[in-house]
C-alpha cells in the first residue's frame, strides 16, 4: 500500500484551471439560482393560488428528481428544440435551476419571518407594493438568509462535480484525466476530496462573515 | 446505426434499473443508519480518541461530493488494496459511508434535543447510561429527528443516481442507454424524472406517517 | 375630516364592531376609552385600511377607504403610531423616518433627512439618529415611532395604545411628547389606558363597548356624574381603572 502524491505536481496547472471553472459555474449558477429564487419565493408567498402554485410545483419537481437527470434532460434535450449551449453554459443553467429550487425555501422562510406589524407600518405611510417589497421585505428577508445561503451555496459547488458527467472539464472533469494520466486515482481523488472540503469551509467562513457584516447594531 | 423506437424490452429495462435503483437505496439505508448510529453512540457515551475522528470523518464525507467519492472507492481502492471491486461494490461501500456521516449529524443534534433535566432526574434516581439511552432519549430522539430524516432520505434516494457513472445499471443508466439508442431525450428523462419523482413521494409519505404516530404521546396538536 | 358611518366588523362568528358613528374635524384631540375586546383597535385599524370593512363606510377628506383606489390617498392623510413600534429593523431611527417621505411624497433626501433630525431633536433623540431600533429602549423606539408618523405630515394622527407596552418612566415620556402635539393644534385620534391622560389632553371622549358607541362627549363631561358617569357601564369601566 503506497501513497506518492510526487507524480500529481506537473498536473497542478490542469487542477487549479478545472478548479477556476468550478468557481465560475458556481459563481454564474449563484448568481442565477439568487434570481431565480427570489422571484420563485415572492411568489410563493403571493396572494394569488394559481401563482403560488406555479411556484410550488417547480420548487417540488426540481427537488425531487435527481440533478443528473435533470442534466441529462437539457443536455440531451435542448439541442432538440433548436437551442444549442455549450456544456457549460448547460451546466450553468441546470445548477441556476436546481440553485433557485433551493435558494427559494430559503428565501421564503426569511419573507414568513418578518414581524407582520412592521408590514402595515409600511403599508399605512403610504408606500406601494413594489417599494414595500424593494425597501422592507427583501432587505429584512435577505439578511436573515445569508447563512442558509451559505450552505445552499455549498451544495452547488458540490453538485458542481456532476458537471463532469456532461465533459465539461471543471474540477471533477479535470481530476479524471490526471487519475487516468498517472494511473495513481486514489492520491488525485484523496486530494480532490480534501480541495472540496476546503472550498466548502471557506464558502461557509464567508458566509458567516457576510451574516456578521450585515447584521451589525442589530442584535 | 439505426435509431429504433420503444419496444416492450425496454420496460424491461426500466423496471430492472428501477430494482437495482431501489434496492441499492434500501441496503445502503440500512447500513448507513446502523453505522451512523453507531458513531453517535461514541460520541454519546464520549469515548476518548474515536469520537473525535468519527466527527472528522464525518465532516469530511458531509463536505465533499459523492461522485468524487464514488470515484475514489471505484476507482482508487483497487489500485490502493490491490484488489479487485466490482461497481456495484463500490456503490454500496460510498453511499453506506455518505449517508452514516449524515445520520451521525441527524442522531448527535437529537440526542443533543432531549433536555438536560431530564437527564439528571434519571441519574439522581439511578438509571444507567445505557437505560437512560433506551427509555429516555432515544424515543424523543427519534420524534424529533424524523423532519431531518426524511429529507435526508429523499436527497439520498437522488443520489443513487451518481452510481450510474461508475457503471451500474440503475434507473439513470436504463436512461442513458435508452436515450443513446432512441434518440428521443424528452420522452426518456421525463419518464425518469418521473420515476424518480413518485420514489421520492412515496419516501416522504411513508416518513409522515411514521412521524405522526412517533408524535401520539405530545400534547401539542398544532396550531 | 373623518367620516364614520355604520361601520361594522366581523371576525368569524365575532362582531368586533357593530353600526359605529364618528366625526372626527381637523385640530380635534379624540380619545377612545374602552374594555379590551371592545373594538377599539379594530377601529384605528379600519380607518387606516389595515383591516376590511364589513358594513358602513369610512372616509379621510373625502376619500373613501373602502375603495383600493382612494385608501392610497386616505392613507396619506394620516400618521399611525403603532402598540409594539413596528420600526423597520434593518434601518437606523433616521432611515426609519425618511423612508416614506422619500419614496412616496417624491422629497429630496437632503431636505428629508433634515426634516427628520428636526423631529428627532424635537423629541430629544438627535443624537441616536444613527441607531439601530434593536439598540434602543422602548420609550426611545415609541419616539422614533412617532417622529416617523410625523414626517409625512399627515392632517391626522391615529394612535393605537401607543403607551401599553412601556414601562411607567417610559411612558412618561411618551405621553409630554403627545400632550405637546396636541397642544399645537395636531388633529389626534387616541385608543389608550391613561384615563387621566386622556381627561387632560382631550376635546372629546369615546366610549366603545362591544362594538357599540355608548358615549361621545366633551371630556369635562365624560368624566360628570349627570353625564359619562350616568351611564351604569362607563361608572363600573371607570372605578376598575382608578382602582389599578
Amino acid at each position: 500500500m503506497t501513497f506518492d502524491l510526487a507524480p500529481l505536481a506537473p498536473y497542478i496547472g490542469d487542477l487549479a484551471a478545472g478548479a477556476r471553472l468550478t468557481a465560475l459555474a458556481c459563481a454564474l449558477a449563484l448568481a442565477g439560482g439568487l434570481a431565480l429564487g427570489i422571484v420563485a419565493a415572492l411568489m410563493r408567498t403571493a396572494a394569488l393560488p394559481p401563482v403560488r402554485r406555479a411556484a410550488e410545483v417547480y420548487v417540488d419537481v426540481f427537488r425531487n428528481v435527481p440533478f443528473i437527470v435533470q442534466l441529462f434532460f437539457l443536455f440531451y434535450g435542448l439541442p432538440e428544440i433548436g437551442v444549442r449551449l455549450s456544456a457549460f453554459g448547460t451546466g450553468v443553467l441546470a445548477l441556476s435551476l436546481a440553485g433557485g429550487a433551493f435558494t427559494s425555501d430559503v428565501i421564503r422562510s426569511g419573507i414568513l419571518a418578518i414581524e407582520p406589524g412592521v408590514l402595515e407600518a409600511a403599508q399605512v405611510s403610504g408606500l406601494s407594493r413594489l417599494a414595500i417589497y424593494h425597501r422592507i421585505v427583501l432587505p429584512i428577508a435577505l439578511r436573515s438568509s445569508v447563512r442558509p445561503l451559505g450552505s445552499v451555496f455549498v451544495n452547488l459547488v458540490l453538485t458542481s462535480s456532476i458537471l463532469s458527467a456532461i465533459t465539461l472539464n471543471e474540477l471533477t472533469g479535470s481530476a479524471k484525466i490526471v487519475a487516468s494520466d498517472t494511473f495513481q486515482p486514489f492520491e488525485v481523488y484523496a486530494v480532490l476530496l480534501i480541495i472540496y472540503a476546503v472550498m466548502t469551509w471557506l464558502v461557509s467562513l464567508s458566509s458567516a462573515a457576510l451574516h456578521r457584516r450585515l447584521n451589525r447594531g442589530q442584535g | 446505426m439505426q435509431y429504433t423506437s420503444f419496444t416492450p424490452h425496454d420496460l424491461v429495462l426500466l423496471l430492472q434499473g428501477l430494482g437495482i435503483s431501489v434496492a441499492l437505496f434500501a441496503a445502503t439505508t440500512a447500513i448507513g443508519l446502523a453505522i451512523g448510529l453507531a458513531w453517535a453512540m461514541l460520541r454519546y457515551y464520549r469515548t476518548p480518541l474515536l469520537s473525535p475522528l468519527a466527527a472528522l470523518l464525518a465532516e469530511l464525507l458531509k463536505n465533499s461530493p459523492v461522485l468524487v467519492q464514488l470515484f475514489l472507492v471505484f476507482f482508487g481502492l483497487p489500485v490502493l488494496l490491490e484488489t479487485e471491486l466490482t461497481p456495484v461494490q463500490a456503490a454500496l461501500i460510498t453511499l453506506s459511508g455518505n449517508t452514516a456521516a449524515f445520520i451521525y449529524v441527524i442522531a448527535v443534534s437529537a440526542i443533543e434535543s432531549v433536555g438536560r433535566d431530564q437527564l439528571e432526574a434519571a441519574r439522581v434516581f439511578g438509571l444507567s447510561r445505557w437505560q437512560i439511552l433506551r427509555r429516555i432519549v432515544a424515543p424523543q430522539a427519534a420524534a424529533f429527528a424524523l423532519g431531518p430524516l426524511t429529507g435526508l432520505l429523499v436527497n439520498q434516494l437522488q443520489v443513487t443516481s451518481l452510481i450510474s457513472v461508475i457503471g451500474v445499471v440503475d434507473l439513470t443508466k436504463a436512461g442513458a442507454i435508452l436515450n443513446l439508442r432512441t434518440l428521443k431525450p424528452f420522452i426518456v428523462w421525463t419518464v425518469i424524472g418521473l420515476l424518480y419523482y413518485l420514489m421520492a413521494r412515496l419516501i416522504a409519505k411513508a416518513c409522515a406517517r411514521v412521524e405522526t404516530r412517533l408524535r401520539a404521546h405530545s400534547e401539542w396538536k398544532g396550531l | 375630516m373623518i367620516h364614520i358611518e355604520g361601520v361594522a366588523k366581523r371576525f368569524g362568528g365575532n362582531t368586533v364592531l357593530d353600526g359605529v358613528d364618528l366625526r372626527i374635524a381637523p385640530g380635534e384631540v379624540v380619545s377612545i376609552l374602552g374594555a379590551s375586546g371592545s373594538g377599539k383597535s379594530t377601529l384605528i385599524r379600519c380607518i387606516n385600511g389595515l383591516e376590511k370593512l364589513d358594513g358602513g363606510t369610512i372616509s379621510v377628506d373625502g376619500h373613501r377607504v373602502d375603495d383600493p383606489k382612494q385608501l392610497q390617498l386616505a392613507r396619506r392623510c394620516c400618521g399611525t403610531v403603532f402598540q409594539l413600534f413596528n420600526l423597520y429593523p434593518h434601518m437606523t431611527a433616521l432611515q426609519n423616518i425618511t423612508l416614506a417621505p422619500i419614496e412616496v411624497l417624491r422629497v429630496p433626501r437632503r431636505q428629508a433627512e433634515d426634516e427628520a433630525r428636526e423631529l428627532l431633536a424635537s423629541v430629544g433623540l438627535l443624537e441616536r439618529a444613527d441607531a439601530y431600533p434593536a439598540q434602543l429602549s422602548g420609550g426611545q423606539r415609541q419616539r422614533v415611532g412617532i417622529c416617523r408618523a410625523l414626517a409625512m405630515k399627515p392632517r391626522y394622527l391615529l394612535l393605537d395604545e401607543v403607551t401599553s407596552a412601556l414601562d411607567p418612566e417610559m411612558t412618561a415620556e411618551v405621553l409630554s411628547i403627545l400632550a405637546k402635539l396636541a397642544a399645537n393644534g395636531t388633529t389626534m385620534l387616541f385608543v389608550t389606558h391613561e384615563i387621566e391622560f386622556a381627561r387632560q389632553i382631550s376635546n372629546r371622549i369615546v366610549f366603545l363597548e362591544r362594538g357599540r358607541l355608548l358615549a361621545d362627549l366633551p371630556a369635562a363631561q365624560f368624566f360628570a356624574e349627570d353625564g359619562g358617569l350616568a351611564q351604569p357601564r362607563i361608572a363600573q369601566f371607570l372605578s376598575k381603572m382608578s382602582k389599578s
